[in-house]
């Protein structure tokens, strides 16, 4: 999996401003609007994609390209609320970014017994693991937001360290998410940083 | 006369389509899998994966077009049972009328009974067979492989034909 934010060198102000104060207005509620309807659609994939692992030990490819665009979608409008992006995040599956990259390699073949295992008993060895640590994790992701705003509002940048950071608590839900959807049967690191080595990219 | 369109065989099929048509059949557990229980949904799912899928292959779309049209029955037969209960115990509060139950009962033999043919009717398309319901299949064949699938498909597409008859 690969999931990066390319760092622009400087920010608008004007945009940055307007997305601070109105984003919610034109960003947030036609986001979501459309997401609520969208994700009712990926919810119903993902329970006939979990019967079709479980017979077929495969994820439909139809229905794998579906969720990784609907998680871009998602990472594209948290990158620009979060202002490590800028510009209008498109709305729609079929829409990108040019500044994030979401690469997920299609697995031939899954699991059967980590997809039981996982639906039985994720809650206990994914879910509560991961949420603790990245709601400390979301925290920190936090302050960072609320400092990087300045920096940006002073300097028009933001510190690349706090940049890397925040990118990494994306990074982090983009495999959590992976792995609670079934999409992967590599359990997910409790780590922010990139994959060491790029694996086989089948879907972008 | 127009000549059918040849059917294609599982060997000719790749694996997406082969699982892009089974799911159409999965679409029956959509409300399972929204968490909503509206008797409605697994038509309005089956129908919006029609949507997505009619102009992927024939082979999908016929599929998909027979999982969607077969719904029609049991889903206005759940829709009348509902309707009914609501109407009689929500709006008149009333008790329920003597068939009701009878009709319960009816509407869970056919509902299984579909349910079962779907489960078939799926693994048939997992394996790149097709598996033709009564009234439904035929209607889908003659939509997608029949003598009149070419003219039906340009003219739903807006292309010019010829008189009818050449």
């Amino acid at each position: 999996m690969r999931f990066d934010i390319a760092q622009q060198e400087a920010y608008s102000r004007g945009e940055f401003l307007l997305r601070t104060f109105f984003g919610w207005l034109y960003i947030t509620v036609p986001h979501t609007l459309v997401l609520f309807f969208v994700g009712i659609w990926s919810s119903i994939l993902h329970f006939i994609s979990w019967w079709v692992i479980l017979f077929t030990g495969r994820y439909p490819a139809s229905f794998f390209e579906f969720h990784v665009k609907m998680i871009a979608w998602h990472m594209r409008l948290n990158a620009v609320m979060w202002n490590l992006a800028e510009g209008y995040p498109a709305i729609g599956t079929a829409g990108s970014h040019p500044a994030l990259t979401l690469e997920v390699p299609y697995p031939e073949s899954l699991s059967r017994a980590k997809l039981l295992l996982r639906a039985f008993f994720g809650v206990f060895y994914v879910s509560i693991p991961h949420v603790l640590c990245l709601y400390a994790r979301l925290i920190a992701t936090g302050v960072l937001n609320f400092l990087s705003w300045w920096s940006i509002l002073f300097t028009g940048r933001i510190p690349e360290n706090w940049f890397q950071f925040n990118v990494g608590t994306l990074r982090w839900m983009v495999r959590l998410n992976l792995y609670m959807a079934n999409m992967t049967d590599d359990y997910p690191p409790f780590s922010g940083k990139p994959a060491p080595a790029a694996t086989e990219i089948a879907v972008a | 006369m127009p000549e059918a369109i040849a059917l294609p065989q599982p060997h000719e099929l790749s694996q997406r389509e082969k699982d892009d048509a089974l799911a159409a059949y999965l679409m029956n557990f959509a409300a399972w899998g929204a968490g909503l229980p509206i008797p409605s949904l697994n038509l309005i799912a089956a129908w919006v994966y029609y949507i997505i899928n009619r102009k992927k292959s024939r082979f999908v779309a016929f599929h998909c077009f027979q999982a969607c049209t077969s719904q029609i029955p049991t889903t206005l037969i759940n829709i009348a049972g509902v309707g009914m209960f609501v109407d009689y115990v929500v709006i008149l509060n009333r008790d329920l009328p003597r068939f009701f139950w009878p009709y319960v009962v009816f509407a869970a033999v056919t509902n299984l009974i579909y349910l079962g043919t779907s489960i078939y009717a799926c693994i048939r398309a997992a394996k790149g067979r097709i598996h033709y319901f009564l009234v439904f299949g035929r209607w889908a064949y003659a939509r997608y492989y029949g003598p009149n699938a070419v003219t039906l498909e340009a003219a739903a597409t807006g292309q010019n034909l010829p008189p009818a008859g050449f």
